[in-house]
């Protein structure tokens, strides 16, 4: 009996799909075309020398209108307009489970991509194996670590210069000596954020202590906004964070308090407590990817640019930045795209007092790409 | 002034189910094509992408049945529970306490030999999930707690206990700092069938005809069931419902900790905070479209992953994932409510007092099955 039902079940679903999709046939001349293009399109070559890019971008979280996502959603329109390429792409993709490798496969087999950017770290191990399969699509990979010596490749920016230049205008605003941070995961590149605002925010506050609360999310209101508000209610004046929704400054300017936001300016969100962002520009990278792999001169790298390369920047500063405070912010950032100085130059200290860097010193990419300690201000937990 | 009361129909024949999820995964398509025609969606165009992305050729099949194995699982662990009235919300985290459990064998054990640590991966992870479901088996059969509850705030605990192994104990000093948990031992990857489909398929297709029998055809199942819809008469048959409950928990935990550890052996390399993917609520819905019955949760579970394989794919389409998600949602939703309509039928009563909707009187008789 439930053998027949299912029979049945399966029949009528079946029927039921034929119909949607005949009917569309008959009135929709357009319906046949993606199998047009898949069948004479030119398979991809060992060189795409001039091939026409098709750009295809993972997501993983909504474009919205601010934060992360939104962030790489204004590279690729940058890079389209630029290019002339076509640029394609899918939000909302879990890091986790089938999702991801399906999203991909679907771009390079249907829609004929053959670069992808994916631009969440959980990714990688997928990137990785996908570059495998498909040695002749070209696969970019934001904030991870692995690559091959054919096509795979992985960019990341050095926030923590535009960080450390906001923590300069945290340090001078703040009144109770006391800033929150709302913070993601105990990665590498958050700690190295923390600990680059920190330096900034002492420099032109020598007294000032940064709090650290860890939400283990990337995007969720809720939790964030949550996590602000206990800061502010501990004694906080300015939050500041490693997240891609604007709910710690909304927190923020109902206490009456300020905010450094992250990604991209989100002045406009609370205007009035608004101080200024570190944010990424993604696009003049993604431009160039895909004008190499017109030009078939691409090759895969570890690319770590700053603010030499404007990648990362600084969002315009809120008019009540001490004019002074302002100026020195200026010869800083000036000094990191020139590549005199940079964030983690000696002596610092990590929580417990250790030196870290030697007087005089500057950190090596390497230690900094894997960094695991707070330095000495931070009050929190380096591991979460 | 006359108002809608929903009555329950005198004869519930077996097939009006099927047919109330056809008919409404129909209307839901009907509707969806409106939804997509408005959001400036080809609906035919969409609708093929679809259907082509989750049926046709073996990577499609794959990628349906990919999906279909936690689904599957995750349904009858429910469905096990609720063969007996209840209700297991936490299967995501028993997913991620059996996985847990699992890859932590692996850790001490992984000088073992492919099937050898397969084998002791899956055990152990049944045990992690029975694990985490023991204390609210007990809170239920020995104090009355209820289930609900407990069982959902537990999979924010297993959640976090991944969390901390990974940032703490576990964290994998070869990742440059990343807190990740290393990959698991090469040898312990279930041996696949086709495209992504790996043995994990069958070992959900085994469990399925083996609970489906045992619920349906045991005396086992049937005291399972009676204990469910009565108590009393259970009781009074001399069942024993503390052993019942704590039998019924225990196995849907059990079962929930396998469907983790297929993931992580057969589709993920490591253990994450995300392993669970949400397979585990997601089973409840193919717990409760399957009316609690294992032999429905193969069927729903398939189509549940088709439907969300099919909804993935038309992304690159263009079909916005808000589009999309709606879709999926209307798609479910359509036929959970025609489930409703072929069990329940709408009478209009007068004011209260005149005929009222409390009691339960059947008038005429339900409609037949339409023959198919």
């Amino acid at each position: 009996m439930a053998k027949k039902l299912l029979l049945k079940l399966l029949v009528v679903l079946a029927a039921l799909t034929l119909i949607a999709v005949g009917c569309g046939n008959d009135d929709d001349d357009a319906a046949p075309e993606p199998e047009a293009t898949q069948a004479p399109a030119p398979e991809p070559t060992e060189a795409p020398m001039d091939d026409e890019v098709i750009a295809a971008f993972v997501f993983v979280g909504p474009v919205g209108d601010a934060g992360w996502t939104w962030a790489h959603d204004q590279g690729r329109r940058l890079a389209e307009d630029r290019t002339g390429a076509t640029t394609l792409f899918v939000e909302n993709v879990p890091e986790d489970g089938p999702d991801f490798r399906n999203v991909v496969v679907d771009f390079i087999e249907d829609e004929n991509a053959n670069v992808i950017f994916a631009t969440s770290f959980g990714y990688m191990d997928a990137m990785e194996e996908l570059a495998g399969e498909y040695p002749d699509v070209v696969f970019e990979h934001a904030s991870g670590y692995k690559m091959n010596d054919t096509n795979f490749g992985n960019f990341f920016g050095r926030m923590y210069q535009p960080r450390y230049l906001s923590g300069m205008a945290a340090g001078a605003l703040t009144e109770t000596n006391e800033i929150g941070y709302v913070a993601a995961f105990p990665i590498p590149e958050v700690l190295r954020g923390i600990n680059a605002f920190t330096l900034g925010a002492q420099r032109t506050n020598p007294d000032v202590e940064v709090h650290v609360t860890w939400t283990f999310t990337w995007f969720d209101p809720a939790v964030e906004g949550d996590s602000a508000a206990a800061l502010l209610e501990a004694g906080a004046d300015v939050i500041a964070m490693h997240q891609d929704s604007t709910a710690p400054g909304l927190a923020a300017q109902d206490a009456g308090a300020r905010w450094v936001s992250y990604n991209s300016d989100m002045s406009a969100f609370a205007p009035d407590a608004f101080i200024t962002a570190p944010v990424w520009n993604w696009g003049p990278y993604y431009a160039r990817i895909i004008d190499a792999v017109a030009a078939g001169t691409y090759a895969p790298g570890a690319y770590w640019g700053g603010m030499d390369d404007g990648i990362v920047a600084l969002a315009p500063l809120a008019a009540d930045v001490p004019a002074d405070v302002a100026a020195e912010i200026d010869e800083v950032a000036a000094q990191l795209t020139d590549g005199s100085w940079d964030v983690f130059t000696g002596e610092i200290r990590d929580q417990d007092g250790n030196v870290v860097v030697a007087e005089g010193e500057t950190m090596e990419d390497g230690p900094m790409l894997g960094m695991e300690f707070f330095v000495e201000g931070v009050v929190g937990s380096a591991t979460g | 002034m006359i108002r809608p009361v929903l009555v329950r129909r005198d004869r519930v024949l077996p097939a009006t189910q099927s047919f109330g999820f056809v008919v409404g995964i129909l209307v839901a398509l009907v509707l969806g094509a409106i939804l997509l025609w408005v959001s400036g969606n080809s609906p035919a165009e969409v609708y093929e992408r679809m259907f082509d992305s989750a049926f046709v050729g073996t990577d499609s099949l794959s990628r349906t049945l990919e999906r279909t194995t936690p689904l599957a699982l995750t349904g009858l662990s429910v469905a096990v529970a609720g063969s007996m009235g209840l209700w297991n919300i936490g299967a995501e985290g028993q997913m991620m306490a059996g996985a847990t459990v699992a890859t932590g064998v692996a850790m001490m054990a992984d000088g073992l030999s492919g099937p050898a640590l397969i084998a002791v991966m899956l055990a152990s992870g049944v045990a992690g999930g029975m694990l985490l479901m023991l204390g609210p088996a007990l809170a239920r059969s020995h104090l009355g707690v209820s289930e609900i509850i407990t069982t959902l705030m537990l999979v924010y605990v297993a959640i976090r206990v991944v969390e901390w192994l990974q940032v703490g104990p576990w964290k994998d000093p070869g990742s440059l700092g990343f807190p990740r948990i290393e990959e698991v031992p090469g040898q312990a990857s279930l041996p696949g069938l086709f495209g992504r489909v790996n043995i994990g398929a069958l070992i959900a297709l085994g469990l399925l005809i083996v609970f489906s029998l045992a619920v349906s055809r045991t005396a086992w199942g049937y005291e399972l069931r009676l204990a469910g819809s009565s108590p009393d008469t259970a009781r009074y048959a001399g069942v024993s419902l503390r052993r019942k409950v704590l039998t019924a928990l225990l196995l849907s935990g059990g079962i929930a900790g396998l469907a983790g550890t297929i993931q992580l052996t057969g589709a993920e390399v490591r253990l994450t905070p995300g392993l669970s993917n949400g397979f585990g609520f997601s089973g409840i819905i193919v717990a409760a479209l399957a009316l609690m019955r294992p032999s429905g949760v193969a069927v729903v579970a398939f189509v549940f992953g088709a439907v969300q394989v099919g909804g993935q794919s038309i992304q690159t389409l263009g079909v916005s994932s808000a589009i999309s998600d709606i879709l999926q949602a209307m798609i479910l939703f359509g036929a959970l409510v025609a489930a409703v309509f072929f069990n329940y039928r709408i009478r209009w009563t007068g004011p209260l007092g005149e005929s009222s909707g409390e009691e339960i009187e059947q008038l005429e008789p339900a409609v037949e099955e339409p023959d198919v």
